[in-house]
Parts: C-alpha cells; sequence; structure tokens
C-alpha cells in the first residue's frame, strides 16, 4: 500500500469517528465505563491484598534465647540469626529491655521490679517479622536449630489464617477482573458489531467498487483504536483521578485504627499508575482495534 | 467480454435453479440490454459476472478471466475493470459526491494529482460539475444515480454494468440516463443493462438478450432462439388489452 493511501484511510477512520458521532459516543462510553469497572476492580483487588499482607506481617515471631549465655555466645547465636534470609526485621530485645518493658507495664511497682535488676529472670529475644507469612512455620525450625535459642514462639495458627484469607483475596480478585473482562469484551463486541452492522451497507459498496478487505479494514481498524484509546484517556483520568483523591483525603476518611492500617497499607498511586494505564491501553487497542477488524470480517465476504 | 457457457446456479440448501444452462456471449464495445421479470435470473446472472456468486456449473468469462478459477483475493481486482451502477444508486452517505467518485480511483491506488483530474472531469460527463461538494443526501434521485454513474466510469472501465438503473428515477430522466449511458459506450466502453422496463428497452435500438425462468428464451443476435417465448408473451399483452 502506498503511503499516500494509509495516510488517505487513515484520514478516513478519523473522519469517521466525527461524522459518526452517536455509535462513537455510544461505543467510547460502553468501552470507558467497562475499563473503569475493571480498573476499580483491580484497584480494590490490590489494596485488599496489601491490607492483609499488612496486617499479617504485625504478627511477630519471637526467638527466646538461652539466659545463661555469656555475652561472646550471644554474639554467635545474633550473626546466625542474621544470616537467616526471608524475614523482614529483626530487632534485639536484651534481657534488660524486657525487664525495663514490665517496668513500664507496673509503673506502680517499679521499686519491685528493681530487686530484678541484679538477678533478671527474663530472656533476652529476637522478633521477628517475616517476609512472607507462609514461610514462617520454616524459618521457625531454623531459628529453633540455632545453638542457644531455647525457644521460638511464632503463631502459626494464625499465620495459615492469613495465608488462606490472602490467597481467597488474591484468586477473588483475579476472578473479579477477568468476570469484567469478559463481560467488556461481551459488551464491547456486540457494540462493534452493532456499528458494523449500521455500516454494512458502506462496507458493500466499498467491495463492489473493487476495494481489497486491507483497504476496507484499515479505517474501521484506526477508527477502533482511536475510540478505544479515547475511552482508555477517560478511565485513566476518572480513576486516577478518584485515587488521588483517596490518597490525598484517606486520613480525613479514616479515622482511628483504620488510619493507621489503612495509612500504612494503601497502595500509593505512583506504584500502580502506570499498570493502569499501560493495562487500559492495552486493553482498549485490543478490543478497539482488533475486535473492529475481526468483527469486520462477516461483512467482508462479498 | 463476457461468455457464459453452459451456465448453472443453483442456490441450496433448497435447490432453487436460479440459472439453467445459459449460453452467452457479450463483445467487446457492445450495448447491450439484459431484460426479465423479477425472479427470472437477471440479478444471478450479475452476481456471476461481478464474481459474488459462483457457478454451480459451467464457465463465466470476464475480460478472459475464467471467474472459476478466479481467487477469492483477486476479487477486488476484476472488479476494478469494471464500473457498476445499482437501482439504489449505494453511493456513501458520508462522502460528497466528489469523495463518492474519488473513492473508486483511491482503491486502485491512483496517484492524488490523477484523481484531481479525473473526477472533476467525470462529474462533468454527467453534468454534475457544479455539485461536487454536496453530500448523497442533498441531490435528488437523478443527480444521485448519475454521481454513481460518474464513479462508474472514472477509472475508464472496460465493462459497466448497470442494474436497473432507472428503477428509482423518473420517465424523463430514465431517458437522460439511457443516452448517458450510450455515450458512454460510444467512448468503446461495452455497457449491460439489466432491467425489466419492457418499455424503455424498445425505444433504444440495441442488443436485447431476454432471460425468464433462469433460461435465455431470446437474443436480438440470435433472431431463432426463442420464437416460443415471444409468441407466449405476446399472447400475455393480448390477453391484457382484451381485459383492459
Amino acid at each position: 500500500m502506498k503511503w499516500s493511501s494509509f495516510r488517505y484511510l487513515v484520514g478516513q477512520g478519523l473522519h469517521s469517528l466525527r461524522m459518526n458521532r452517536l455509535m462513537t459516543f455510544a461505543s467510547v462510553g460502553v468501552l470507558s465505563v467497562c475499563l473503569i469497572l475493571t480498573g476499580v476492580a483491580y484497584l480494590f483487588s490490590t489494596n485488599v491484598d496489601s491490607l492483609v499482607e499488612y496486617i499479617g506481617q504485625q504478627n511477630e515471631m519471637v526467638v527466646y534465647l538461652d539466659p545463661d549465655l555469656s555475652e561472646e555466645e550471644i554474639s554467635q547465636v545474633d550473626s546466625s540469626v542474621r544470616s537467616i534470609s526471608g524475614v523482614t526485621s529483626i530487632t534485639y530485645v536484651s534481657k534488660a529491655d524486657v525487664l525495663e518493658t514490665y517496668k513500664g507495664y507496673m509503673e506502680e511497682y517499679a521499686d519491685l521490679w528493681d530487686a530484678f535488676e541484679d538477678d533478671n529472670p527474663f530472656k533476652a529475644n529476637y522478633r521477628v517479622v517475616v517476609e512472607d507469612l507462609e514461610q514462617m512455620e520454616a524459618l521457625s525450625a531454623q531459628f529453633a536449630a540455632i545453638a542457644g535459642v531455647v525457644k521460638v514462639s511464632a503463631p502459626l495458627e494464625l499465620s495459615d489464617i492469613f495465608v488462606s484469607v490472602q490467597r481467597v483475596v488474591t484468586y477473588a480478585g483475579y476472578a473479579f477482573v477477568a468476570v469484567l473482562a469478559v463481560v467488556s469484551v461481551v459488551v464491547i463486541g456486540t457494540t462493534i458489531r452493532l456499528t458494523l452492522f449500521a455500516r454494512r451497507k458502506e462496507i458493500n459498496i466499498m467491495k463492489y467498487v473493487g476495494a481489497t478487505n486491507g483497504f476496507i479494514r484499515l479505517p474501521f481498524f484506526v477508527e477502533g483504536v482511536a475510540s478505544g484509546l479515547i475511552s482508555a484517556a477517560i478511565a485513566s483520568a476518572v480513576v486516577l483521578g478518584s485515587y488521588y483523591a483517596l490518597e490525598y483525603y484517606s486520613g480525613q476518611i479514616f479515622t482511628g485504627m483504620w488510619a493507621t492500617v489503612v495509612g500504612a497499607s494503601l497502595v500509593p498511586l505512583a506504584d500502580v499508575w502506570y499498570w493502569l494505564v499501560a493495562g487500559f491501553c492495552a486493553f482498549a487497542f485490543v478490543l478497539g482495534g482488533l475486535g473492529t477488524a475481526v468483527s469486520i470480517r462477516k461483512h467482508l465476504n462479498v | 467480454m463476457i461468455i457464459f457457457e453452459d451456465v448453472c446456479k443453483t442456490y441450496q440448501p433448497l435447490g432453487n435453479v436460479a440459472l439453467d444452462h445459459v449460453n452467452l456471449h457479450i463483445h467487446p464495445g457492445e450495448f447491450v440490454f439484459v431484460l426479465g421479470h423479477s425472479g427470472a435470473g437477471k440479478s444471478t446472472f450479475l452476481k456471476l459476472i461481478l464474481r459474488e456468486e459462483k457457478a454451480t456449473s459451467g464457465r463465466v468469462i470476464v475480460n478472459g478471466q475464467d471467474l472459476s478459477k478466479l481467487k477469492e483475493r483477486k476479487i477486488p481486482y476484476l472488479r476494478r475493470q469494471m464500473g457498476v451502477v445499482f437501482q439504489d444508486f449505494r453511493l456513501i452517505p458520508t462522502m460528497t459526491a466528489y469523495e463518492n467518485v474519488a473513492f473508486a480511483m483511491r482503491v486502485t491506488n491512483i496517484p492524488e494529482k490523477h484523481i484531481r483530474k479525473r473526477v472533476p472531469f467525470a462529474l462533468d460527463l454527467v453534468g454534475l460539475k457544479d455539485k461536487m461538494d454536496r453530500l448523497p443526501d442533498e441531490l435528488s434521485g437523478g443527480e444521485q444515480q448519475r454521481v454513481a454513474l460518474a464513479r462508474a466510469v472514472v477509472h475508464t472501465p472496460k465493462l459497466i454494468i448497470a442494474d436497473e438503473p432507472t428503477g428509482n428515477i423518473d420517465p424523463q430522466l430514465s431517458l437522460e440516463m439511457m443516452e448517458l449511458l450510450g455515450a458512454i459506450n460510444a467512448m468503446g466502453i461495452t455497457v449491460v443493462v439489466v432491467t425489466h422496463e419492457h418499455e424503455l428497452v424498445s425505444r433504444f435500438n440495441k442488443r436485447v438478450i431476454t432471460i425468464d425462468k433462469g433460461q435465455v428464451v431470446a437474443d436480438t443476435d440470435q433472431p431463432g432462439l426463442g420464437a416460443a417465448f415471444r409468441d407466449a408473451e405476446n399472447a400475455k399483452l393480448d390477453l391484457g388489452e382484451v381485459r383492459i
């Protein structure tokens, strides 16, 4: 195809977009709504996932050390404990720190605790936050195997529950997005078929004057891609704009414990916007462009 | 230009026979009327020439190409060798008269500078040069048909096929349309006009091929053919006059 013909056909596609305003409005409207719903579902699922992960990470594992260890032995244990991977954070709490903590709990009887200054009965420990809750049991065994560790206290049952909840939330999120995507494909496919049906005579005329299938398809493809990209722009503006507002005003919307939880687990806009925009554009391109190119086939058999 | 060799066309699944062992030969530069009642097989005759349908048996040859052997992707190139005028004009409603005519050239990748010369010429030929910027809806039926004719001739095809070109216009404009087709034929282009209007055909001294029930029942090029059919038709007309 010559460059001048290509330019002409692209121009024709954009011209048709303007000339068939009503159909353009309908397909852009339907596609935008579908993209917005899919985008909201994706953000909701991502945030619930992040929320569950955040709550799960609050479950610490406590690794108790033998109280009779010398400073040197503690130092050896420390290097062994810190060499284990799959850990988000490790905080060392010495015997003295534990005693201070208890003193803080019972300030009125703090003097009584002074008796333990020279004979501290508490065990020094490590507070460990694991990266992946599913690995808690395996890590707990690894910590327990270190010489000098007397006990590992890990909320294994609770972590199992969180792992299950997170799995369900993730799969439900994927399923929700997938169902919405399928619904979008069906709705948009119908809209495209309606558009093409309304213009079947035009296609028929093109065939009779000797237009090749590629020549007929290209303007429709351009039209489909252009309305897809317009829809992607609208959906991006609506979804990202609303999410920005939610992020900006989350301090006012959520109060008390929710403010802490949401504040810590809300996925930042900066981490998701490019996924959303890229997803919208790809989805719109595939549906708008290829959907049109494929749907037109039926009308080309003249 | 067009050769039908023992052509049969049966539509499945009902097995309706549209053309039954049709033989005819239309020579380059001829002006031919194909006459027949509704359902006689005229549309199938056209569809076979345009390769919209394939013959069930026999051979259809257009401009030296055997259409039964023509590949699907080659069909557009076959159609570019002809110009088609339809009863319902079939203009693209969103394009101006100029754009509608230019479109037939654009599909063949003709350079824009040639299009700019040829389209006004074709519109001038049909007397519509001053209305080239109008949309089809802004033109009368006769004018739309003339735009369709300009579109059919703009790329100087070897063959013009007109399917009931006077079906949607008044008698005076019908005569003008036929005269325009005659002028185009005088330029050496083969013209085939498919119609059911006996009266219009009788006004012109041209070859007439009559189709009835899928068979060629008369051809003025072959006076012996279809004598029985003509007698029957005349008898019907006589009967009609008696009844009136």
